[in-house]
C-alpha cells in the first residue's frame, strides 16, 4: 500500500533529521551558546534562547535568529563565523570550521528541531491547577480536626491542651473583630459552663459589624487600596472611602465569595438593579496611579496601569502570579505571554476615576422618572404631558401662577445686526444663534417692539448649545464669554427724540470670580459679566431700570451687547424678555404660557396648553430632583476615564503583545481572556460585541468564580486559614504556583475548597465558624513540640500572634473607654496637613491632637496616604500600600520599641487608662489591679502588685501604663 | 517560633544579626571575618553616602561636555512631534550657557556651576552613560533605587541593611535625609522596604528637628514621662517581660523584644550626639557651607551624614531639591536661572564631605555616590531650559574600591543618548553590591513567584571603574 509505505518512509526521514540534531547539533548549542541563551542558565541575552524551536523562530532582539532553509539569512551563522563584529557568537571562542558546517548543514536541510513538543507542552500538572480533589475527612468528628490529627499522629505528636476560656475569648475578639475585649464583655463567657457558649460566641461577634471592619482591613492590604494615588503626584482620593465602606458592609452582609467577586468586577453587568453595589468598582481601582505617566508617556502608562490591575485581580482572587509572563511565558507556571495580555485586554476599556452611582434601586428609579419628565417637558412630548396622573399637579401650577402674573415677556426681535461680521440665525425658540466668522470683538445691536403697556426690567438669557465650543453658551474656546457693557436706547414713533434708558441694577444667576453681572453697566468697556467656569448650562442677566418706562405703542427699543475684552469672548446664542412686574421676580414664560394663562382650560389652543403643561411639569421635575439625596461617588472605574482624564465614552483599546514586554516591539493583538491552562474553563472569552467593554469584565468574573476553578477556592479557603492561624495551608497566600509554597495539608485544602464551595455556598462566616469552632484552632499556644516540627506547620499548638497596627491602637482606645464606634463615611485624618508639592500634602503625624474628634475613631477610617504612611503604624508592619499584601511582616527592631515607648497616641493612652482606673477606683492597689485587668485579662499576682505598686508610688499610674502597654503580654495574643 | 527562623523571617534587622552572619556560617563555612563584613565575598566597602540630585540633574550643563551643542545651538533638528515622556514638543539645539574646562590629571570637563567639586575629580569615577528606562520623574527615581519602575520594590539602601545588618546598635541603619523644603518625588516610597520586613526602610530623619530620629524620646507634653520613672519603667518591663518569657518559653521573638528595648536605651544614648552638630569645629562648618545660607541645608546634611558614618550607618541618603519642579534639578524652565542656584548649593558641601571622608580615612572603606534619576534634552524646553531625557546621564563615585580618575561610557554628540559604555541602574547596583561584597544575582528573596533581585534579571559590575 503505496499510502503506507509513504508515511513511514516521512517517519524515518524524520527519525534520521532528529537524530542528526540530538547528536550532532544539540551538543554543539549546549556547549557554546546556552550558557548566555536557555531556560537552564536562567539567562536570555539580548532576548534570546536557543533551547526550544521557539526560542530561535521568535528570535532576540534582533528578529528570528535562523530562518529553516536559509542558512545565508540566519543571524545565527553570521554570528558563529564572526561576519559582522557587533554579533561574533560565542563571543570568547569562535567555533570550529566543522561545528559552524554542521549548524548550516542543519539549518539548510530546514532546521529540523525535535524539541519542538517540549516547548510548547504546558506543564499543568500541579497540585493547584488539578481539579478539587472530593476527599473525605479520615476520621469522624469535625473535619478540620480529622485531618489535622491524622498528620499529627502520623509524627507522633498530639493537639496541645485546649486553651483557657480567658484565652479564647481575647483571641476571638481580636480575630473576628480587632479589637481586645474588657474584662466586662467576657466575662458572662468565662464563667459560662455550657460547652456551647464558645460557639455562642463565635456567633454573637460574627454579627458584630465589628467584624467587617476588621476583616474588610485583610482585604484592603490584599488588594494595596488607599486613599492616595502614590507616586510622583501623591494626590488624595477624595471618594476612596466609598469602596472601603462597601468591603465592611458585604462582609457584614455575608456576601458569597462568588458574589464578592463578580460585584467587584463587574457589579453594572451582574446587578443592574443593586446600584449601590457600583462602589464594588473600586477594586479595580484600588492600587496607585502614575499621574505623570498619565500626562507624559500615556501609552506605557496603560500598559503598567493595567499591569497593576491585573497582578492584584489575579492574586487576589486566583494566587496566580500571571503578571510574571509580562515578558516572556511564565518560567514556573503554566501561564503564557499571550494569556497575561488577554488579561490586559479585560481591563483596556476601562480607566482610573470619580463615578458616579445611585444609592439604592428606589432612588434611581424616582430620579430616572423625574428625568425623563424633565426630558419629555423640555422636548415638550405631548403623548407624556398628557398623562392623566400628571393632570392635578399641572392644574395647581395654573392657579398659582393665574394669582401671580409678573412674566418675562418674550420679545421678538425685529432687526438685529453684529458688527464683528459673524452671521446670527433666529432660531425655532426665538433666540438667535451667532455663527460663522467669530471676531475678535462684537457689538449686537437689535431692535424689538415692546408688547407691555410699561416695563420695569428687561432679561438677557445665554443659552447653552452644542454648536458652541464646551456647549457654550459663550464662543470662546472655553465656552465662556463677556458682556461687556449694555444700553438700551428708545425710539419713539413717527421718529422722535432717541431717550437712554438708565439701567439701575444688574444680576445674574451667576457670576464668575472677578467678572460679575454689575460690571456690565458701570461704564467701563474692559469689565464684564462672565460665567465660567459654569459652561455647558444657560445663564441669564436681569437689567433693572432706574424708572418704570411707559410704552408709547409704535416705538422700538434698541439695545446693544457690547463684548469687547478679551478677544473673541462673544455670546453664542441669546433671547431677550421684558417684564412689567414691580419687583423683578418674574419668570420668562413663552407668549404661549402667558396667553394661555389668561384664558380658561376650554378657550386654550393646543399649543398653549402643551407649553403650559410643559412648564407646569418642568419645574415640577426640576424640585422634585432638587429634594433628591444627591448620587455617591467613588474612585472606579469606568469606560470614560482615560489617563486620569474624564473623556466620552470610548471603546475598549487594543492590546497587543508585547514581545519582552517592550512597548516599542508589539506584536499581535490579543482579545480578552485569562489562564488558558484550566480543565472546564476556556482561556479566551467570546465577546457578542468585542466594543461592549463591561462584558469583558464580567467574563473575567465568571471564570474567577466559576465553581471549577481550582485556584479561586483554593486562594480564599487558604487566605482565611491564614488570617486565623497567622500562616495558611501553604503559606505564600498570594501564589499558589511552582514558586509558592507547597501546602501542608493539602487533602484538608481541598476538603475546605469544597465544603466552602458546595455546603457553605461562598459564605464566609460559615467557613470562621468551622475552623474557630475546632479543637485546632482552639488549642493553647504552649507546646513542646518545637523539636519535631520548629515552625509549627503541623499545628500540634496554636501560633502566638502580636497585634497588629489596627488592633493595638483601637484595642488602646476601646480599654480606655475612647473608642467610638460611629461606622462609615469621609475618611479621618490623623495628622497635620498643609500646603505640599504636585497636588500633594505635606503631613505630620507627629503633631496630630489626640484629644480632637478624629481620635477615637476605628483605624480602618484613617485616610490612609499611599506615599507618606503613619511612622508609628508602620512600626507596627502597617504594610506599604504600594504593594499587594497578602500577609504583613511581624517585625521587632529597636526603632519599633521607641515607637512603642514614645509615640504620642502611646502617651496619651497611658494617660486615660489610667484616668478611667482612677475613675473607677478610689486606692492605688484597687486601680493597679484594675489595669491589669484591663490589659492582661487577669489579676496582678502578689509579686506584681508590689512592684506595681512601688513604680506607681514613684512615678504616677500613667507611667505604669506605659509600661504595661510595652510589655509582651499586652501585645501578644497567646 | 525558632530563633532562625524568626531571624529569617524578620529579615534579621536586629542587633546586627543579619543575612550575612547567616550565610556566611552555614553555608559558606567562611567567618564573617574573612568577609569583612561581605555576605558572599570580602567587603571593599562598608558604608554609602548617596547623594541624589532630584530632578534630572542635567548632564550637557555640569560634567558631560558637548561642543556639538555650540556648533548646532538654535538648530531645530529634534524629534516634530512630542515623544513618549517628553512634557513638551523639543525645541531647537540648545548649547550650555555654562563654561567648561578640564581639570586634574584626568582631564574630566567640569562647567562652572561645580567649581568645587572640580577639583577633585581625580578622585572621582565618572559614568558618563546612564541610561534609565522612563522619562518619567516617579518611575525614574523608583527605578534608580529599586530598579523597577513600578512601587513597591526595596530600594538599594534596604537591600543593603537586609543583607550585612547594622554596623551599630546605637544608630538606624538606613537613614535618609530630605530636603528641608519637602520629600522628593514619590515622597517615602523611594525609600520603602517594598516586601522586606519595615526594618529596612529608610529612617527619614528631619536634620533640624529636635528629635531628629523619630520616637526617640517622649514629647515634653506628657509630664510623667521623666527620664527617672523611663529608666526604672524600662527595667520594670525587662522583669515583666523576663517572667513572661519564662512561662512562655522557646519563643524566640519574646527573647528579641526584650533585646530591642536595651537597644532602643543605647540608641537614645548615642543618637542625639551624632546629631547634634555644635561639636564641629567652625573650620568644618566654613567647609560644608552650614554659615552661608545658600548651602546651609545641603551641607548641614552633607555633615550629618559624614558623622552619621563615622558612627556605624551603613546607607546614608542625602537628597538635594523636593518634588516638583522649582528648587530642585527639573530645570523646565531655564537652565541658566535654575540649574546654577541649584548647583551652588550642592557643589562645595559635596566637595568637603570628599575632602572630610578622606582626610578621616572614612573614604578607606565609604563609597560616595552621587547621582539623579535621569538626564536631559538636548533641546531647548521654552526659552532655554531643558525636559526630561532618560537617553543619558552621568553618576560619579569615589571611595573605596573605585579607581580614582576614571570615566566609563560616552553619550552621543549632543548627550541625547548613550553611544557607548552605556550602564543602567542594575549595573550601578550590581557594582555597589558587588564593592559590598554581594553577588547581586544571589541576593535574592522569593515575593509572590519570583525571586526578586534587587538588579531583576539584569546588572553587570562596571569592572573598568573599579581599582
Amino acid at each position: 500500500m503505496p499510502f503506507r509505505v509513504l508515511i513511514l518512509s516521512l517517519l524515518s526521514i524524520s527519525a534520521q533529521a532528529d537524530d542528526l540534531f540530538s547528536s550532532q547539533v544539540l551538543p554543539i548549542l549546549k556547549d557554546n551558546c546556552y550558557e548566555c541563551h536557555s531556560h537552564e542558565a536562567d539567562k536570555m541575552k539580548g532576548g534570546l534562547t536557543l533551547d526550544s524551536r521557539s526560542g530561535w523562530a521568535n528570535g532576540g532582539d534582533s528578529g528570528p535568529t535562523i530562518i529553516p532553509g536559509k542558512p545565508e539569512n540566519s543571524l545565527l551563522i553570521t554570528a558563529i563565523r564572526h561576519e559582522d563584529s557587533d554579533y561574533e557568537m560565542p563571543p570568547k571562542k569562535k567555533l570550529s570550521d566543522d561545528e559552524i558546517a554542521i549548524i548550516t548543514n542543519w539549518i539548510k536541510r530546514g532546521a529540523p528541531d525535535p524539541r519542538d513538543t517540549q516547548a510548547k507542552k504546558i506543564d499543568t500538572n500541579w497540585w493547584s491547577l488539578r481539579p478539587l480533589n472530593a476527599v473525605k475527612p479520615p476520621i469522624s468528628g469535625h473535619p478540620i480536626d480529622a485531618f489535622i490529627e491524622e498528620k499529627l499522629t502520623q509524627n507522633n505528636l498530639n493537639f496541645a491542651p485546649p486553651a483557657n476560656r480567658t484565652a479564647l475569648a481575647r483571641r476571638l475578639f481580636v480575630d473576628l473583630h480587632g479589637v481586645l475585649p474588657t474584662p466586662e464583655e467576657i466575662s458572662t463567657y468565662v464563667e459560662d459552663q455550657n460547652p456551647q457558649a464558645t460557639k455562642q460566641l463565635v456567633n454573637h461577634l460574627l454579627a458584630s459589624p465589628r467584624y467587617g471592619e476588621r476583616w474588610a482591613r485583610h482585604w484592603l492590604d490584599t488588594i494595596h487600596f488607599a486613599d492616595s494615588h502614590g507616586c510622583e503626584h501623591d494626590q488624595k482620593r477624595p471618594h476612596a472611602w466609598r469602596f472601603r465602606d462597601y468591603v465592611i458592609e458585604r462582609l457584614n452582609a455575608d456576601v458569597s465569595w462568588d458574589n464578592f467577586i463578580k460585584e467587584q468586577l463587574a457589579p453594572d453587568v451582574f446587578y443592574p438593579n443593586e446600584p449601590q453595589l457600583a462602589a464594588g468598582l473600586g477594586f479595580i481601582a484600588a492600587g496607585p496611579l502614575e499621574l505623570s505617566r498619565a500626562g507624559t508617556a500615556k501609552h506605557t502608562f496603560d500598559y503598567l496601569d493595567r499591569d497593576d490591575i491585573v497582578t492584584q485581580t489575579m492574586s487576589a482572587f486566583a494566587s496566580t502570579t500571571a503578571n510574571c509572563a509580562r515578558c516572556h511565558n511564565h518560567k514556573f507556571d503554566p501561564v503564557s505571554q499571550e494569556d497575561y495580555f488577554a488579561l490586559q485586554a479585560v481591563f483596556s476599556g476601562v480607566g482610573k476615576g470619580d463615578i458616579e452611582f445611585e444609592p439604592s434601586q428606589e432612588l434611581k428609579t424616582k430620579r430616572h422618572h423625574l428625568q425623563s419628565l424633565l426630558s419629555a417637558a423640555t422636548n415638550k412630548d405631548y403623548s407624556q404631558l398628557t398623562q392623566d396622573r400628571y393632570q392635578p399637579l399641572i392644574q395647581s401650577w395654573i392657579s398659582t401662577h393665574r394669582k401671580n402674573n409678573a412674566f418675562w415677556h418674550p420679545l421678538t426681535l425685529e432687526t438685529f445686526s453684529s458688527s464683528g461680521g459673524a452671521s446670527l440665525t433666529r432660531q425655532d425658540d426665538g433666540s438667535l444663534l451667532a455663527h460663522g466668522h467669530l471676531p475678535d470683538q462684537e457689538n449686537y445691536t437689535l431692535t424689538t417692539s415692546l408688547p407691555l403697556k410699561k416695563i420695569t426690567a428687561l432679561r438677557l438669557d445665554v443659552l447653552e448649545d452644542d454648536r458652541h465650543p464646551k456647549g457654550g453658551p459663550g464662543r470662546a474656546e472655553n465656552g465662556n464669554f463677556h458682556l461687556s457693557e449694555v444700553s438700551l436706547k428708545w425710539f419713539p414713533p413717527n421718529a422722535g427724540t432717541p431717550v437712554s434708558l438708565k439701567i439701575s441694577r444688574a444680576s445674574a444667576d451667576f457670576d464668575q470670580e472677578k467678572w460679575t453681572s454689575a460690571q456690565a453697566i458701570d461704564g467701563n468697556l474692559e469689565s464684564g459679566w462672565a460665567i465660567y467656569p459654569k459652561v455647558d448650562q444657560s445663564h441669564h442677566i436681569v437689567l433693572e431700570l432706574e424708572e418704570d418706562f411707559d410704552v408709547i405703542p409704535g416705538g422700538k427699543l434698541a439695545i446693544t451687547l457690547k463684548q469687547l475684552h478679551p478677544p473673541k469672548h462673544i455670546i453664542g446664542r441669546f433671547k431677550l424678555s421684558a417684564t412689567d412686574a414691580e419687583d423683578a421676580t418674574a419668570r420668562p414664560f413663552s407668549t404661549d404660557v402667558i396667553n394661555g394663562l389668561a384664558k380658561t382650560a376650554d378657550e386654550r389652543t393646543k399649543n398653549e396648553q402643551l407649553a403650559i403643561s410643559a412648564i407646569a411639569l418642568k419645574d415640577y421635575a426640576q424640585e422634585a430632583l432638587s429634594k433628591l439625596p444627591p448620587k455617591h461617588t467613588v474612585y472606579g472605574v469606568s469606560n470614560f476615564w482615560s489617563h486620569a482624564k474624564k473623556l466620552a465614552p470610548y471603546p475598549p483599546k487594543p492590546v497587543r503583545l508585547l514581545r519582552r514586554g517592550d512597548i516599542d516591539k508589539p506584536q499581535q493583538e490579543v482579545g480578552p481572556g485569562a489562564l488558558s491552562s484550566l480543565r472546564h474553563l476556556p482561556g479566551r472569552f467570546p465577546l457578542d460585541d468585542p466594543n461592549h467593554e463591561p462584558a469583558r469584565r464580567a467574563a473575567l468574573a465568571d471564570w474567577l468564580s466559576h465553581p471549577e476553578n481550582p485556584l479561586t477556592w483554593r486562594s480564599i479557603v487558604n487566605r482565611v486559614w491564614h488570617y486565623h492561624f497567622g500562616q495558611g495551608l501553604t503559606n505564600t497566600p498570594n501564589d499558589l504556583g511552582r514558586m509558592g509554597s507547597i501546602p501542608s495539608h493539602p487533602e484538608l485544602l481541598d476538603w475546605l475548597a469544597i465544603w466552602f464551595r458546595d455546603q457553605a455556598k461562598g459564605s464566609l462566616k460559615a467557613l470562621h465558624k468551622l475552623i474557630l469552632t475546632s479543637k485546632t484552632w482552639q488549642q493553647s499556644s504552649l507546646s513542646s513540640a518545637h523539636k519535631v516540627d520548629s515552625t509549627n506547620q503541623l499545628l500540634s499548638h496554636m501560633r502566638r500572634q502580636r497585634l497588629g497596627a489596627g488592633a493595638f491602637r483601637d484595642s488602646l482606645l476601646h480599654l480606655s473607654g475612647k473608642l467610638e464606634f460611629t461606622m462609615g463615611g469621609p475618611g479621618i485624618e490623623q495628622f497635620v496637613k498643609s500646603a505640599g508639592h504636585q497636588g500633594s500634602k505635606k503631613l505630620e503625624y507627629e503633631n496630630f491632637d489626640w484629644n480632637s474628634a478624629q481620635a477615637a475613631r476605628r483605624s480602618i477610617y484613617r485616610v490612609v496616604w499611599r506615599g507618606i504612611p503613619d511612622p508609628f503604624m508602620e512600626a507596627l508592619d502597617f504594610p506599604d500600600l504600594g504593594l499587594l499584601t497578602p500577609k504583613r511582616t511581624s517585625s521587632v527592631s529597636s526603632l519599633q520599641s521607641l515607637a512603642l515607648f514614645n509615640n504620642n497616641f502611646v502617651l496619651h493612652s497611658s494617660q486615660w487608662l489610667s484616668d478611667r482606673a482612677k475613675k473607677e477606683h478610689q486606692d492605688l492597689e484597687s486601680q493597679i489591679h484594675r489595669l491589669i485587668e484591663l490589659l492582661w485579662l487577669r489579676p496582678p499576682n502578689v509579686k506584681e502588685q508590689t512592684l506595681f505598686k512601688t513604680y506607681a508610688q514613684q512615678h504616677g499610674l500613667s507611667a505604669l501604663c506605659r509600661i504595661l502597654i510595652n510589655s509582651n503580654e499586652f501585645l501578644f495574643i497567646e | 517560633m525558632n530563633r532562625k527562623s524568626f531571624l529569617w523571617q524578620s529579615g534579621g534587622g536586629l542587633g546586627g544579626v543579619a543575612l550575612s552572619h547567616l550565610l556566611a556560617q552555614n553555608s559558606h563555612g567562611k567567618s564573617a571575618s574573612d568577609l569583612n563584613g561581605g555576605l558572599h565575598h570580602p567587603a571593599k566597602v562598608k558604608r554609602v553616602i548617596q547623594l541624589f540630585m532630584n530632578g534630572g540633574a542635567s548632564p550637557m550643563d555640569t560634567f558631560d561636555f558637548k561642543p556639538e551643542l555650540a556648533r548646532l545651538h538654535g538648530q531645530k533638528t529634534g524629534p516634530d512631534n512630542t515623544p513618549e515622556g517628553f512634557t513638551g514638543k523639543p525645541g531647537a539645539i540648545l548649547k550650555s550657557p555654562f563654561e567648561f574646562k578640564q581639570y586634574g590629571q584626568s582631564g574630566q570637563w567640569v562647567s562652572s556651576v561645580f567649581p568645587h567639586q572640580a577639583k577633585h575629580v581625580d578622585d572621582m569615577a565618572f559614568l558618563m552613560a546612564m541610561r534609565t528606562k522612563t522619562n518619567v520623574h516617579g518611575p525614574a527615581a523608583y527605578m534608580m533605587n529599586s530598579g523597577f519602575l513600578l512601587p513597591g520594590f526595596p530600594c538599594l539602601g534596604a537591600w543593603t541593611s537586609y543583607a550585612l545588618g547594622n554596623l551599630t546598635d546605637n544608630l538606624p541603619t538606613f537613614v535618609v535625609l530630605p530636603d528641608g523644603r519637602g520629600l522628593p518625588y514619590n515622597e517615602r516610597g523611594t525609600f520603602s522596604s517594598g516586601f522586606l520586613p519595615p526594618i529596612h526602610q529608610g529612617t527619614v530623619i528631619k536634620s533640624n528637628s529636635k528629635s531628629p530620629v523619630p520616637h526617640l524620646f517622649a514629647s515634653k507634653q506628657f509630664s510623667f514621662a521623666t527620664s527617672d520613672s523611663e529608666r526604672e519603667g524600662l527595667s520594670l518591663l525587662k522583669k515583666i517581660n523576663q517572667s513572661h518569657a519564662a512561662e512562655h518559653p522557646q519563643d524566640s521573638r519574646l527573647e528579641s523584644r526584650i533585646r530591642a528595648y536595651e537597644l532602643a536605651a543605647k540608641m537614645q544614648l548615642s543618637a542625639p550626639e551624632a546629631f547634634d552638630l555644635s561639636s564641629e569645629p567652625k573650620h568644618i562648618h566654613q567647609a560644608y557651607g552650614t554659615d552661608k545660607a545658600v548651602t546651609e541645608d545641603f551641607g548641614r546634611r552633607c555633615l550629618l551624614a559624614r558623622r552619621l558614618c563615622e558612627r556605624g550607618t551603613r546607607f546614608v541618603q542625602v537628597w538635594s531639591g523636593p518634588q516638583g519642579n522649582k528648587n530642585n534639578w527639573d530645570n523646565h524652565g531655564s537652565i541658566s536661572k535654575e540649574l546654577a542656584p541649584i548647583a551652588a548649593a550642592v557643589d562645595k558641601p559635596i566637595a568637603a564631605l570628599l575632602q572630610d571622608l578622606k582626610q578621616r580615612g572614612l573614604l578607606e572603606d565609604t563609597l560616595l555616590v552621587w547621582t539623579t534619576e535621569f538626564g536631559r534634552t538636548p533641546f531647548a524646553q521654552g526659552a532655554d531650559g531643558r525636559d526630561h531625557n532618560g537617553g543619558t546621564f552621568v553618576t560619579w563615585m569615589a571611595g573605596a574600591g573605585i579607581k580614582a580618575g576614571t570615566s566609563y561610557g560616552q553619550s552621543d554628540d549632543l548627550a541625547f543618548q548613550t553611544a557607548e559604555g552605556t550602564t543602567y541602574c542594575y549595573d550601578l547596583h550590581a557594582t555597589i553590591l558587588h564593592l559590598m561584597g554581594i553577588n547581586h544575582e544571589k541576593l535574592t528573596v522569593r515575593q509572590n513567584g519570583i525571586d526578586r533581585r534587587l538588579t531583576d534579571v539584569h546588572g553587570h559590575i562596571v569592572h573598568d571603574i573599579l581599582s
